[in-house]
């Protein structure tokens, strides 16, 4: 099997992490943005999962479990707020949360 | 790893410990105060075990690639479980007058001075990341601390996806550096980055981690979030998100620009100058316009911000007089905005934050030496002789006089002149008469519920209060004994 090159791996990268951001600027609903973010930890993830392999070092799978790890936790918290997000409003739409103006 | 390496690391194993310790306890026996104290010894083991380090272990020592232990990061670890024990004493105050449960907060905290901890120690990538994750997730949930107030959510939400957005920037970043480098350890990076010529991959991985430590710092275009999160935060947790975690990232790029020689790159070097400009101008001009006292010291702290860059982009002429100036400005910066968001802490009732102007009307009649330690906070921000903050200004404008930074350097005193404006405003609704409040029956509040009437004071806030004054004014007069403490820890790292 052709090994994929380090270009190609990148831009595959870059794309769904353009994607992720997209999705954070466009959507309204908080899972949704949520879910965005997601996409753009792990395309940083599979970057480092490129560069590893290109450098046929360890480092990049390390980091890679580190994103997953630490994107576990934030999700936690981040449903949490949801949860309460979803108590005081009674809604999911982020623009209702704007008490705050100045 | 040998017994050194844990002796070294001494520091982050007490806070960790200390945290688990609080989560048993925590588990079976619930009392506010038996954990606030927990806690607080906690973080001054953590803050005695800093001379034994450095007596026991020569320094500069590293512990594997990740942890470098030099003067320099225990300085800045001193300075940060000095911040974040001025914060759990003046939160149990603060948390005493408020429903739910209290005792995880001090968790929180502990957990946060951890990551800034490892920040300020990191010497690689994953080290960094990880110090920045661990503060950032304690900081989701202590900002959202207050979760039936929903001002606090809206903060909480605001923060957790921004700063997830900034981390996934800095993650790509890295990632990018890394796949130009082939490594993520910041000393090895200096040698190839010189080796090499300097390629669009690595440039481009530079801009993206500028986004997400710019974020982190609160610096113009990466600042929408400040003011909201500053003002839906609970006052104590806002005073840390303003000094020590902005702190530990600062000092994190001084690391890292000092020893991976990133500095080579000039580019980076005017973006540095933009950001710095713009966050001078954006957040001085955008304080004027404020009428709640939190949201004026969150676009203070942007405009601060934007003065410690200064000093930092003198670094390429000058590194020891740069990191110093940056240091001490931090130090003074930090000893300032504890006092500043003290006073909010002791002011503010059970069921709101006494933020507003309106409610420091009339404060220097009903509680005048409360209102003299405003003062002298305020003007200390304001940069007025004889306080820390002036002191601190000038080692940053004698650093940037060493490099030629002629233009930085005027805008800087012209936005100082600026900011003197909004802090006077408040300083002068403290000491107009009583009487003068018109609009307080238009407000909604009765003469009972305005937190200048006098009522009981936390005494350990009050204490905490006076000594932090005494501590800016002795800045601002003796600076040269923490002066000459910084320039020892800082010798290694430049």
């Amino acid at each position: 099997m052709a090994a994929v090159s380090m270009e190609h791996g990148l831009i595959l990268a870059g794309v769904l992490f353009a994607l992720g951001l997209i999705g954070v600027l466009v959507r309204r609903n908080i899972i949704f943005m949520l879910m965005s973010i997601e996409v753009m930890l792990n395309a940083s993830g599979l970057a480092f999962v490129v560069a590893g392999s290109n450098w046929g070092t360890a480092d990049g799978q390390v980091m890679f479990i580190f994103i997953l790890t630490m994107a576990a936790a934030e999700v936690a918290v981040g449903l949490a707020l949801v949860l309460q997000l979803y108590r005081r409003f009674k809604t999911l739409d982020v623009d209702a949360a704007s008490k705050m103006r100045g | 790893m040998t017994t050194t390496d844990l002796l070294a690391i001494t520091p982050l194993i007490i806070l960790s410990a200390a945290s688990v310790v609080l989560l048993l306890v925590t588990a079976f026996y619930r009392n506010h105060k038996v954990i606030a104290v927990l806690a607080l010894m906690g973080i001054a083991l953590a803050f005695a075990s800093l001379p034994m380090v450095s007596s026991e272990v020569s320094l500069p020592f590293t512990v594997t690639q990740l942890i470098i232990l030099d003067g320099y990061a225990l300085l800045y670890m001193g300075l940060l479980f000095a911040v974040s024990f001025v914060v759990i004493l003046i939160a149990h105050g603060y948390l005493e007058k408020r429903q739910g449960n209290h005792e995880e907060f001090y968790i929180l905290v502990l957990l946060a001075t951890l990551g800034c901890a490892v920040l300020v120690a990191s010497s690689h990538f994953a080290s960094l990341f990880l110090g920045l994750e661990i503060l950032s997730v304690s900081l989701y949930v202590l900002i959202a601390y207050l979760y039936t107030d929903e001002r606090s959510i809206e903060a909480g939400l605001k923060y957790l996806v921004l700063a997830a957005v900034s981390s996934a920037f800095l993650l790509f970043g890295m990632a990018l550096v890394y796949a130009e480098l082939g490594t993520m350890e910041f000393t090895q990076m200096a040698s190839h980055a010189n080796a090499g010529n300097h390629s669009m991959l690595l440039l481009a991985g530079m801009g993206l981690m500028v986004v997400g430590i710019g974020f982190k710092l609160a610096v113009v275009p990466f600042h929408l979030w400040t003011p909201d999160v500053y003002e839906g935060a609970p006052a104590p947790v806002t005073a840390f998100v303003a000094t020590a975690s902005k702190g530990a990232v600062v000092a994190l790029l001084m690391r890292y620009f000092a020893t991976a020689d990133s500095y080579a790159h000039s580019s980076l070097f005017q973006v540095f100058t933009v950001i710095a400009i713009a966050s001078m101008f954006a957040g001085n001009l955008m304080a004027l316009l404020q009428n709640n006292v939190k949201r004026i010291l969150a676009y203070s702290s942007i405009a601060h911000l934007g003065y410690v860059l200064v000093a930092f982009i003198a670094f390429r002429a000058d590194e020891m007089m740069a990191v110093t100036a940056v240091t001490f400005y931090l130090v003074a910066y930090s000893v300032t905005t504890l006092g500043a968001f003290g006073i909010i802490t002791v002011l503010s009732p059970g069921d709101r934050e006494a933020d507003a102007i309106d409610d420091y009307r009339g404060l220097a009649w009903h509680r005048p030496w409360l209102a003299g330690i405003f003062t002298a906070v305020l003007l200390s921000l304001a940069g007025i002789p004889l306080t820390a903050g002036f002191v601190g200004k000038f080692y940053v404008v004698a650093a940037g006089v060493g490099s030629a930074l002629w233009l930085l350097l005027v805008l800087l005193v012209v936005n100082s002149t600026i900011g003197l404006y909004y802090y006077l405003r408040i300083v002068v609704a403290m000491y107009r008469t009583p009487e003068d409040k018109a609009g307080e029956a238009a407000t909604g509040l009765t003469a009972a519920e305005s937190p200048t009437t006098p009522a009981s004071l936390p005494l350990i806030g009050g204490v905490v209060l006076a000594g932090l004054t005494l501590l800016i004014v002795w800045l601002g007069v003796y600076p040269a004994t923490l002066m000459r403490v910084i320039k020892v820890a800082v010798d290694t790292l430049v």
